[in-house]
């Protein structure tokens, strides 16, 4: 098994002291804590491990080294040479990035010589460098500025301008996403080494050699890759930049509001740029827990969905059938009546996008006009432990811990698509941990190699019951992990299903203590919070319940349909996109998207996180749980929580861990979940095969109300659909 | 093709690896590749206990600096010598195999070596029992593509892996981490050569020749404006005269008419003639004149030679060799280029000069190989010794331009 | 004599309220244009503005305009038209149906007041996309 990856973690000292770690213990099958070792950088000691880079050493007491190409992230190229700095006793400056310490080395970080060094490279890398920094989307969060402003000479002395000017090279079509002007381009290779490495989608390289050489595709192509976007923060000059951003703002200009994005059930970090009420770019945060500093393409790009096909006004349909424009008094006043008059037959339903706050406030209302048909839209099995105890619908093991698993067994998902960056994680851990992976379900495309068990039902069986070959691999992992996607668990065996992964996981034996075995990845933001709050999952009850009135919290997937409900049952629909859910209404309660409110969302593992308020709601959208206190007040069962704070105390109550931000709540029970699964009577139905919606890249774009309406992501969509007709 | 070779080989075999790096190290053999490291002390390193990973030995025969032209004649006329070299070598390092990177453009050398591989395997020279030592033994030849980087070691690997041939980082050293991500030993086909002779004679014999440090026989490629070119072994630390009066039948129109000498090959710094008179051809000889012995590719010039076109169509060579990896070879090296070419003209001012050696001094031991060096150090032995030459180019152009205006 | 003791003050007084038009009226002036005084009118436009002189008045004083009634209280200077402006601003001493040289085409405008803060005002249509497209329901 000679991966090429395989021979960079043998690489030891082109990686970081992680990798190391990792490759030893991968030789010497025991942990052994190496001895520290001594240097001192700039005449202070600091103790590192062997192994331990000058750059790394240095970041230690707070000494930053200029760098280009290196990123704690990627694979060491040390080609930018720009962190060289001088070390006792050595003629030659040596690139810290890539230099391992050596006991007793005087490393010297603002000597002549290193500054000397620095200011030769920033020099070199001017040279070619374009002065275009004015129109440089670029300019003003560039490291090359920066740098050269730190680290460069005061002046210019390329009197070779006046005879034969500057390298000029064309400029490439990567996509829909990112834009080129490889003119820019320093050759730091990071876009290289993040596509191979991270993305595993290996379209990028050089072509061309010395200064003619040329970062690119070499046949023009698309850059097929849900995290592509990621390239453009990596880049440290302006060569590859986001298009759909491309001369809209300036770093300078745009106020930044820390977020948490809900385009999928990760929940990662993300940082929401605005600028005059408009929201105009989003990158990522870090946040090593959940997805690093990366962000998936959707989450990334689809911004300019809220943008469009927005609800800004409360309408109400008319008497000949057409929904009217209204004002808030007459659109509250109206669907106060017909949800008094409904009394006790009133629903609701809530969707992917839901936050906590709506969810608890309109479960709240319901229950005070005596209703219990508080449903959401994705479904999930209700037989046996059901929703009841949360480590049946949890991704217990955490995000992160994928990384340190040994054998993961993915069951009806595909998470390349469904959760990028989860996917990334089981990427890092095949190549640097050596992990395996086995799928049940349809063959996807997941980057990295994986033993595909088949897409038959009976495969989990046998597997349960021990007969398969795979059963003994389970057994004998240190550290198992089976992720069971929550697609195949709204199958109608999805029970079964469930007590099948149950019984297998609790079967499945692990050396940790803490290691969960069992973990559900849920494809929606919401699910876990309004599971948490006691929402049932799956409409069946609204389409039994002879509903007068039905309430739609941004229900866009059209699990309900007119034809569901009784003939006079009043839809209300409150959400923030004209989709699916809103056609159906009779009246519309215009709410805020995500990046207009400052709300509460649980991620798959169970993590309670907030968005902030990044813009104000457009026209007379109003944030949601506000609506529907308004809402009670005019019905007569005022909810008794009048701000922010006030409701959270009441999401405390129901929930404590829905406000402990940043943390995620353990999941418990899992013996108990797994005896009560048992006594399930489903069976597993044999013959329908495990399928996923998400197969291909084309698939992943438009997935909700918000990327459904976003431009960018049908460009995406269109491009995917384009590259895959191509022969290339 | 019997010169000699394949005599009593195995029993240098059966004297083990310990014996035969013992002998090398006696000898005193430094690399003949043009870095000059202590073949002895190298295979030494291959000396560690195996960690499971199979050793490979990598003969680097990708001669592509200009002048020199040494390992083609081994190879062209001596495979054998090669081959047998492999052998001992690859005992010595307990190598899986030996890998013969050769150069693309010598066709016909590689078909000698190929035929010479064969003979040895069907004589059970090679293969499994090589010898009949009980030692397994392969030699693969490896074409390359004619890129002067894939010279520099660590390249050389990677483009035997089959990727682009860009130089790796160093650490790790190709004894850790080499061919496959496996220890391997990388060596100039003039060490590997020598080293059945040296077992077959013993260490002390080859060190009696030269001076201490510098000791043994070497091949000297002598070319340009000489009566005779040709490549000639001799003993090390040769004065430079004697050899080109001895073997290459002096310097065309007398040794008075000589200009500069580059000693070592096109990377080397180049001595005008008042340093030629008492060079000694050895490594520490040269380093004494700031300059080097590379791989001992003397380059002759004489007083027709335009010296600073010659340098400048040496920085062409480098610039368009040079991978485009790292920044001070792939930036500086194509602008030292334009400048010195301008230089050639006269077009620029005498502050330039200046401007040109603190860039060469930028290039040089920044960059992640020794291309770089190389590419610099032309131009420093240029403006060292032949700066008023380039200062009059510079008046002259500009009076005639202004005379013209 | 009278003069001496100025009750011809009172008499031109007495006549002025007598020209305006009675008590009532003269106060009605007095309120909505601050002044009162004796005139002689030398003509009104076709806008019913009455223009007044009275070379009694040091000179920048003695010519003015009364409004046209249904102006009421929203009387301003853009409300009087281009031709009469030229006299009452003293650039011309002749009325504008006595200027010979007065230039009169077809394609001249007719005059408007200044219409900034009516709804009558110009406004450029925006050329900029809204920021936000709303949701249009699907017709029926």
């Amino acid at each position: 098994m000679l991966r090429i990856t395989f021979t960079k973690v043998l690489n030891g000292a082109k990686l970081s002291p992680k990798h190391i770690y990792v490759a030893t213990r991968a030789q010497s099958g025991e942990v052994k804590k190496p001895e520290k070792v001594e240097v001192f950088i700039d005449d202070k000691p600091v103790y590192v491990e062997p192994g331990t880079t000058v750059l790394q050493a240095a970041a230690m007491i707070g000494v930053e080294i200029p760098r280009f190409c290196y990123h704690e992230r990627l694979a060491v190229a040390g080609n930018c040479r720009m962190c060289l700095v001088e070390v006792e006793k050595s003629p030659k400056p040596v690139a810290a990035c890539a230099m391992p310490v050596m006991k007793g080395w005087r490393i010297k970080t603002d000597s002549e010589m290193t500054r000397k060094a620095r200011e030769g490279i920033m020099e070199f890398l001017l040279v070619n460098h374009p002065l275009d920094c004015p129109i440089c989307d670029q300019g003003g969060e560039c490291d090359l500025q920066d740098q050269s402003m730190a680290f460069g000479s005061d002046r210019s002395r390329f009197t070779d301008i006046e005879f034969s000017g500057k390298r000029a090279v064309e400029d490439k079509d990567i996509g829909p996403l990112i834009k080129t002007i490889m003119t820019r381009c320093i050759h730091c290779t990071r876009c290289i080494r993040f596509a191979s490495e991270v993305a595993g989608v290996d379209d990028l390289g050089t072509t061309g050699r010395g200064n003619d050489m040329q970062v690119g595709t070499y046949v023009e192509k698309l850059f097929m890759s849900e995290l592509s976007g990621n390239i453009i923060d990596l880049c440290p000059v302006g060569a590859l930049t986001s298009k759909p951003y491309s001369f809209t703002a300036r770093p300078w200009e745009i106020r930044k509001v820390d977020s948490i994005d809900v385009l999928d059930a990760v929940g990662s970090n993300i940082i929401v740029s605005t600028r005059t009420g408009e929201v105009m770019r989003i990158v990522p945060r870090v946040n090593e827990e959940i997805n690093e500093e990366w962000l998936a393409d959707k989450s990334r790009f689809a911004y300019d969905g809220l943008k469009r096909q927005r609800l800004v006004t409360p309408m109400i349909r008319d008497c000949n059938g057409e929904l009217k424009p209204v004002d808030w008094e007459a659109a509250l006043l109206t669907v106060a009546k017909v949800i008094k008059n409904a009394g006790s037959q009133v629903g609701a339903i809530a969707g992917g996008l839901a936050d906590a706050e709506v969810l608890v406030a309109v479960k709240d209302l319901l229950n005070k006009l005596g209703s219990e048909a508080l449903c959401t839209e994705h479904t999930f099995p209700l037989d046996g432990s059901g929703t009841d105890l949360r480590s049946s619908y949890l991704l217990n093991n955490k995000i992160a811990g994928v990384e340190e698993a040994d054998l993961v067994l993915l069951i009806g998902t595909n998470p390349r698509l469904e959760a990028p960056l989860l996917n990334s994680r089981l990427r890092k851990g095949w190549i640097h941990n050596e992990l395996q992976v086995a799928l049940i379900g349809p063959k996807v495309d997941l980057r990295y190699d994986y033993e595909h068990l088949g897409d038959d039902a009976k495969v989990l069986k046998e597997i349960v019951s021990g007969r398969h070959q795979f059963s003994s691999k389970l057994k004998s992992a240190k550290k198992p992990l089976i992720i069971v996607g929550s697609e195949l668990l709204e199958r109608a065996d999805g029970a079964a299903v469930l007590s099948a992964v149950q019984t297998l996981a609790a079967n499945t034996p692990s050396q940790d203590k803490d290691w969960k075995v069992l973990n559900i990845l849920h494809k929606v933001a919401s699910q876990v919070a309004a599971f948490d709050i006691g929402y049932t999952p799956g409409v069946d009850k609204i389409r039994e319940g002879n509903l007068k009135a039905l309430l739609l919290i941004g229900a866009d997937e059209g699990a309900i349909d007119k034809s569901d409900l009784p003939q006079d049952c009043f839809v209300i629909y409150q959400g923030h996109h004209g989709d699916q859910g809103a056609s159906i209404a009779d009246a519309i309660l215009p709410g805020a998207a995500y990046t207009e409110k400052q709300a509460t969302y649980v991620n798959t593992e169970g993590r309670a996180q907030e968005t902030l308020v990044a813009v104000t709601a457009p026209g007379r959208a109003r944030e949601d749980w506000k609506i529907i206190r308004a809402l009670s007040e005019i019905i007569g069962a005022k909810l008794p929580y009048d701000n922010l704070n006030e409701i959270r105390c009441r999401l405390e109550e129901v929930a404590p861990h829905l406000t402990r931000y940043g943390s995620a709540e353990e999941a418990n029970y899992f013996k108990q979940a797994e005896q009560l699964a048992k006594k399930i009577k489903i069976q597993l139905d044999e013959c329908t095969p495990i399928d996923v919606k998400i197969k291909e890249l084309q698939d992943y774009f438009m997935t909700d109300a918000i990327t459904r309406a976003s431009p960018t992501m049908a460009k995406c969509v269109q491009a995917v659909l384009k590259q895959k007709q191509s022969k290339y | 093709m019997k010169r000699g070779d394949w005599y009593k080989t195995k029993e240098i075999l059966l004297k083990g690896p310990d014996w035969i790096v013992n002998e090398l190290k006696v000898s005193g053999l430094r690399g003949r590749g043009g870095a000059g490291f202590p073949t002895g002390m190298k295979w030494s390193f291959m000396n560690r206990p195996s960690d499971g990973r199979p050793r490979y030995l990598v003969v680097n025969a990708d001669e592509g600096e200009p002048g020199t032209c040494k390992d083609r004649e081994i190879m062209r006329h001596d495979p054998h010598k090669l081959v047998e070299g492999c052998l001992i070598a690859g005992k010595a390092i307990g190598a899986k195999a030996a890998y013969i990177y050769i150069r693309g453009e010598f066709y016909n050398e590689a078909s000698n070596m190929q035929v010479a591989i064969a003979e040895a395997y069907q004589a059970g020279f090679l293969g499994k029992n090589a010898c009949g030592s009980g030692y397994d033994f392969d030699v693969f030849m490896h074409r390359g593509a004619g890129a002067y980087i894939c010279g520099e070691e660590t390249a050389l690997i990677e483009s035997i892996e089959g990727k682009q041939g860009k130089p790796r980082l160093k650490p790790p050293f190709p004894a850790d981490v080499g061919v496959f991500g496996c220890p391997t030993t990388v060596n100039n086909v003039e060490t590997i050569a020598v080293a059945p002779t040296i077992c077959r004679r013993g260490g002390t014999w080859f060190a009696s020749f030269g001076r201490t440090r510098n000791s043994g026989t070497k091949l000297f490629n002598i070319s340009g404006h000489v009566n005779r070119p040709c490549t000639v072994e001799e003993e090390m630390s040769i004065p430079l005269k004697e050899l080109i009066q001895k073997h290459a039948g002096d310097v065309t129109g007398g040794w008075d008419n000589l200009l500069a000498i580059i000693p070592g090959g096109s990377s080397t710094p180049l001595i005008p003639k008042k340093v030629c008179e008492d060079a000694i051809m050895d490594f520490d000889g040269l380093v004494a004149c700031q300059t080097s012995l590379g791989t001992a590719a003397i380059i002759v010039m004489d007083k027709s030679t335009d010296i600073v076109l010659a340098i400048a169509r040496l920085l062409m060579f480098y610039k368009h060799e040079s991978c485009g990896q790292c920044t001070p070879c792939r930036e500086g090296v194509p602008w030292m280029n334009k400048m010195i070419y301008r230089f050639v003209d006269g077009n620029a001012k005498p502050e330039e000069i200046d401007m040109l050696w603190e860039i060469s001094k930028q290039v040089e031991g920044h960059s992640i190989c020794a291309l770089a060096d190389g590419a610099a150090w032309p131009v420093q032995g240029l403006i060292r010794h032949f700066r008023p030459e380039l200062e009059e180019r510079m008046r002259k152009f500009h009076e005639k331009q202004s005379a013209s205006c | 004599m009278a003069k001496y003791f100025g009750i011809d003050r009172i008499f031109t007084f007495l006549k002025t309220i007598k020209e305006t038009g009675g008590l009532k009226a003269s106060l009605y002036k007095l309120y909505r244009m601050d002044s009162l005084r004796p005139g002689q009118l030398v003509g009104t436009d076709k806008y019913g503005n009455k223009y007044y002189e009275n070379p009694h008045y040091f000179y920048g004083r003695n010519r003015w305009v009364e409004y046209a009634p249904y102006y009421g209280m929203d009387y301003d200077g853009s409300q009087v038209p281009a031709e009469w402006f030229g006299w009452l601003h003293y650039k011309t001493d002749l009325l504008p149906d006595k200027d010979p040289s007065r230039p009169k085409y077809k394609w001249m405008l007719d005059h408007t007041e200044n219409l900034s803060g009516t709804p009558g005002q110009y406004m450029p249509y925006s050329t900029t996309l809204p920021k936000i497209e709303a949701w249009r329901p699907p017709a029926k």
